[in-house]
């Protein structure tokens, strides 16, 4: 049977429909039930659509201020969770004069009760008046739907339309309340067909190349954006438009120009991509950039496209002589270590196989929050027999995941890390990134540098107090051995644990 | 003539706020009770952000359930979500308590949680037989966003936590109750040495130190579920009523002591937290006044290594210096009135309520100050500082969520409170009681060795 009920689920067995263990002998479309509602008080990980739109979507943006219409607490979550750095520079030679201007700032209408009664829309508009008055120099103001005002019923979008034209500047509303659809991935759904009704093809960019292309679906983590428009100004490709790593307000408006879109984010944002294809007549190409091996095959279809794959050829030569070395050292270091990959949702296909190639590590588990029916076929073709597919894991099949498959290391956000390491397993965030950029050539490098800096820690040898030494002598030579060894982490002593 | 000049925020929007909203303190109450689970009646993100900003702040798991609303509960109500996910939770998880905590979607679709728990508890006493049912206790916290803020949670919680377990006074029990606000684990940690020392026991409700900073050891480590290790048990909270008395340790979460002094005549002090010498000498007076006894040297003691390193460090690089100083009104009263004892000057206190009693506090601390005390009420991040760029000062003490326009003012920030993430260990080192005022001292001295002397370290000799 492909799918699995985890013995802590027995009381909620809906959740078997959520398992899959690939099995190669299982003939049937079967995948994990996905994009449903939770199990209420299942204590799960997901998130809100207010964070799928603001967290991830349109909070990368580098000139704008987001204007969030609440009460307080949903503007002081909205602020600063996310580790997307831009730089000033803006496509017209202007820079944006604050350092970190999408970091450092957040705006709310602060509702109270009586707006709750009478509603908020005063508010909203006298706040984006005042967004404009305090930030003069931004090129557009976003303005965020939450379960209040979902639930009070607020025409967000009037208010947007009647400012854009007093302030004259693009005033944008997001119809993302809190509650909307099962995660957080409804928000990315909303913002992507908002950002493009409402935007794509309203400007046009100030030049154009044969080698434009939107970069659609690259939040820039820890610089993620920066390793990757690196190898493109080398191959002579040109990014028009980011969406949304270090990308300006603008360019999403001229998005419709560029000659071929790139997904990398294919959960969060191939809807925007498909519409602009759609409208068009941009074609897009679905691309990994994690790992070494995806990462030179890709740049070379991209660089196909447009006739540039001599360029491609020499950079990818030059960066796999550099890195391989030290790739290697990491593959005899992590052969044989197991993984659960716990992802936003395409970390799950793209990481398994670099994983595996390149550091010969097992992946025994994944799973994702938010996912669809599209990401999971992938992510069921992509994984080895016996891989554990979850959808939507909560706290208490975490635990029964780590008893039962023993990852040496767990890949995944900060709610997970700790309890991880209360059971005594190492755990790398990855969706916001340890040590990052985790992109392109030298990132999977610092990706494979903080996951043998956890699993080779030195602390996960010394979990339990022991009572008595068996060989003395041993332990010492195996201290004496630390210190000797030039490389401060460099393990001299394999993880006690047994090999599931 | 010193003065405190009140200025409330002149701008409808908030623009970095310095406060949540309520559930969030509510969530914090409930997470310092022994097997306590905090379920949010709300959209996932009012619990996801919160664990997420809990687990940032103290690098610890956090765990927080939620009923998952959706569009389907928006139109029909809540009420199928709440009875499900109580019941999930109690079976699933088996803890001592569940704290069923309202949101702003949940208050606005007006759902009698208390109807729907009774509902949840019957439908439990079938699932699990009653002997089992009545081992996990329900409580409904009203905790409306729209409303105040994240300290009127907490104290909501409190107060919903003490009405509903507490049970009819027997046999008096020698302790005294503390109620600490929304502290770190050390400063917990360091109220518990203090009874100690002065030989009493305490009931912390709730005591956040262990479930907040709990060991690393999978072999003792509760699992499936996991819990942390300490917290306060059901057990202590209904025995509260036989206690000599409650301290609060914050002027801002008073109710649930003033209802144990109302229904059972357990006297309450209120306020204000034991941050420096005059609050902390405060608060000894009050374990004096319940217990009756004597404040032992070993206290009078750590008092005197207090002194003594004031004197040593608060004249010659501290005083006459100003502060900026911000973040929960607590905290931020309590400092304030400790920078004063050091000869500092509490220029600007900032903070995100407007509660009179955090006004009269500034009062108190403008009359203690040489000169005047700007205090905002009510405000943000934003308006301190476009403030601080007219009316610079020498030092910021407040969280994390100030450090970046503290760097692009090139004031030094001394990091205090909730949240901090960009320092390590920050939660784990108080800054209440004697002991606590001198980490802090320490911690402010070392701020201004660095940015005031460095340049001519040779000042730094004798």
């Amino acid at each position: 049977m492909p799918h699995k009920l985890f013995e802590v689920d027995k009381d909620i067995p809906n959740r078997k429909k959520h398992t899959y263990v690939k099995d190669l002998a299982d003939p049937t479309e079967e995948i994990p039930k996905c994009n449903t509602t939770t199990i209420p008080g299942c204590m799960t990980e997901r998130g809100c659509a207010f964070a799928g739109v603001k967290g991830v979507i349109t909070g990368a943006v580098k000139d704008v201020i987001h204007v969030v219409h609440s009460p307080v607490g949903c503007t002081t979550y909205g602020c600063g969770s996310k580790r997307y750095p831009t730089s000033p520079d803006l496509p017209n030679g202007d820079k944006v004069p604050i350092d970190q201007f999408n970091l450092k700032y957040i705006m709310g209408t602060d509702l109270k009760e009586s707006d709750v009664v009478f509603g908020g829309m005063k508010k909203l508009r006298q706040s984006i008046l005042e967004a404009a008055k305090e930030f003069p120099f931004v090129t557009a103001i976003y303005t965020y739907a939450t379960c209040t005002t979902g639930l009070i019923g607020d025409d967000m979008d009037a208010v947007a339309k009647e400012l854009s034209e007093e302030i004259g500047k693009d005033v944008v509303a997001f119809n993302a309340p809190g509650f909307s659809g099962p995660t957080q991935s409804k928000g990315h759904h909303v913002g992507n067909l908002t950002l493009f009704n409402k935007l794509v093809g309203t400007k046009e960019p100030p030049e154009t190349t044969p080698y434009d292309i939107n970069l659609i679906g690259e939040y820039n983590i820890d610089g993620d954006l920066w390793v990757l428009k690196k190898y493109f100004d080398e191959i002579g490709i040109n990014l028009l438009s980011k969406f949304t790593g270090d990308c300006s307000h603008d360019e999403i408006c001229w998005m419709h120009r560029a000659k071929l879109s790139l997904v990398r984010c294919q959960r969060s944002a191939t809807y925007i991509a498909d519409l602009i294809e759609e409208k068009y007549g941009i074609p897009y190409i679905k691309v990994d950039f994690f790992g070494p091996k995806y990462c030179a095959e890709n740049l070379i279809t991209v660089a196909k496209h447009f006739g540039l794959e001599e360029n491609a050829e020499k950079l990818i030569k030059r960066e796999m002589a550099e890195i391989q070395p030290k790739l290697d050292f990491y593959k005899e270091k992590l052969q044989g270590k197991t993984v659960w990959v716990f992802s936003g949702g395409p970390k799950n296909w793209h990481l398994p196989e670099p994983l595996k190639e390149h550091l010969g590590m097992e992946t025994v588990a994944v799973s994702t929050m938010f996912e669809h029916e599209d990401g999971y076929e992938k992510i069921k073709e992509r994984v080895g027999e016996g891989t554990v597919i979850i959808d939507d894991p909560n706290s208490l099949e975490l635990e029964e995941i780590i008893e039962v498959y023993k990852p040496d290391i767990i890949l995944s956000g900060i709610k997970e890390k700790y309890i991880a390491h209360k059971l005594g397993v190492p755990c790398v965030l990855i969706h916001s990134y340890e040590n990052g950029p985790y992109m392109g050539f030298e990132g999977f490098l610092n990706l494979a540098q903080d996951i043998y800096a956890s699993i080779y820690s030195p602390v996960w040898n010394m979990l339990e107090f022991e009572e008595t030494i068996d060989d003395e002598e041993e332990l010492e030579a195996e201290i004496e051995g630390i210190i000797q060894e030039p490389e401060i982490n460099a393990p001299k002593k394999e993880q006690q644990k047994e090999a599931p | 003539m010193s003065c405190a000049n009140v200025m409330k925020r002149d701008r409808t929007a908030v623009i970095n706020p310095l406060v949540t909203c309520q559930p969030m303190g509510a969530m914090y109450a409930v997470a310092g009770i022994r097997r306590g689970l905090p379920l949010v009646h709300g959209s996932q993100g009012c619990s996801t952000f919160v664990r997420y900003s809990f687990s940032r702040h103290f690098r610890e798991p956090s765990e927080i359930a939620v009923t998952s609303l959706h569009e389907d509960a928006a139109v029909f109500g809540g009420r199928k979500n709440l009875i499900s996910g109580i019941g999930n939770l109690a079976v699933r998880f088996k803890p001592s308590v569940i704290g069923a905590i309202s949101t702003c979607s949940s208050e606005i679709i007006g759902d009698d949680m208390e109807g729907f728990i009774k509902i949840a508890k019957e439908e439990l006493k079938e699932k699990m037989g009653e002997k089992e049912a009545e081992k996990i206790k329900i409580v409904a916290i009203s905790t409306p966003s729209f409303v105040e803020n994240h300290f009127k949670g907490y104290d909501n919680a409190i107060k919903a936590l003490v009405t509903n377990l507490a049970q009819d006074p027997g046999d008096a029990n020698e302790k005294v109750n503390i109620i600490p606000g929304m502290v770190n684990p050390g400063d917990i940690r360091e109220i518990k040495h203090i009874l100690s020392l002065m030989g009493v026991e305490g009931i912390v409700l709730t005591d956040i130190s262990d479930p907040f900073d709990s060991p690393l050891r999978p072999s003792a480590t509760e699992t499936r579920p996991f819990y942390p290790k300490g917290g306060t048990t059901v057990e202590e909270i209904a025995d509260s009523p036989n206690s000599l008395g409650t301290i609060s340790l914050c002027e801002y979460s008073g109710s649930g002591a003033l209802s144990l002094e109302k229904k059972y005549n357990v006297p309450a002090a209120v306020g204000p937290i034991p941050i420096g010498v005059r609050n902390t000498d405060q608060f000894l007076r009050n374990l004096k006044k319940f217990t009756d006894l004597e404040i032992p040297d070993s206290l009078l003691d750590e008092r005197g290594l207090l002194i003594d390193s004031m004197a040593d460090l608060a004249s010659r690089y501290l005083f006459g210096r100003k502060v900026a100083i911000f973040g929960d009104p607590a905290i931020s009263a309590g400092i304030a009135r400790f920078v004063c004892e050091l000869g500092m000057i509490p220029s600007v206190v900032c903070t995100g309520v407007e509660n009179p009693e955090f006004v009269s506090e500034m009062e108190k601390v403008a009359k203690e100050s040489d000169e005047p005390v700007d205090v905002m009420i009510g405000s943000d991040l934003r308006a301190l500082e476009v403030k601080l760029e007219e009316e610079p000062v020498e030092l910021m003490i407040g969280h994390s969520d100030g450090r970046l326009f503290a760097k692009h003012l090139d004031i030094p920030l001394v990091r205090v409170g909730y949240p901090v993430y960009d320092r390590a260990g920050y939660h784990r080192v108080p800054i209440v009681g004697y002991n606590g005022s001198v980490n802090l001292i320490d911690r402010i001295t070392n701020t201004v060795f660095e940015k005031y002397y460095d340049k001519e370290h040779w000042k730094l000799q004798q």
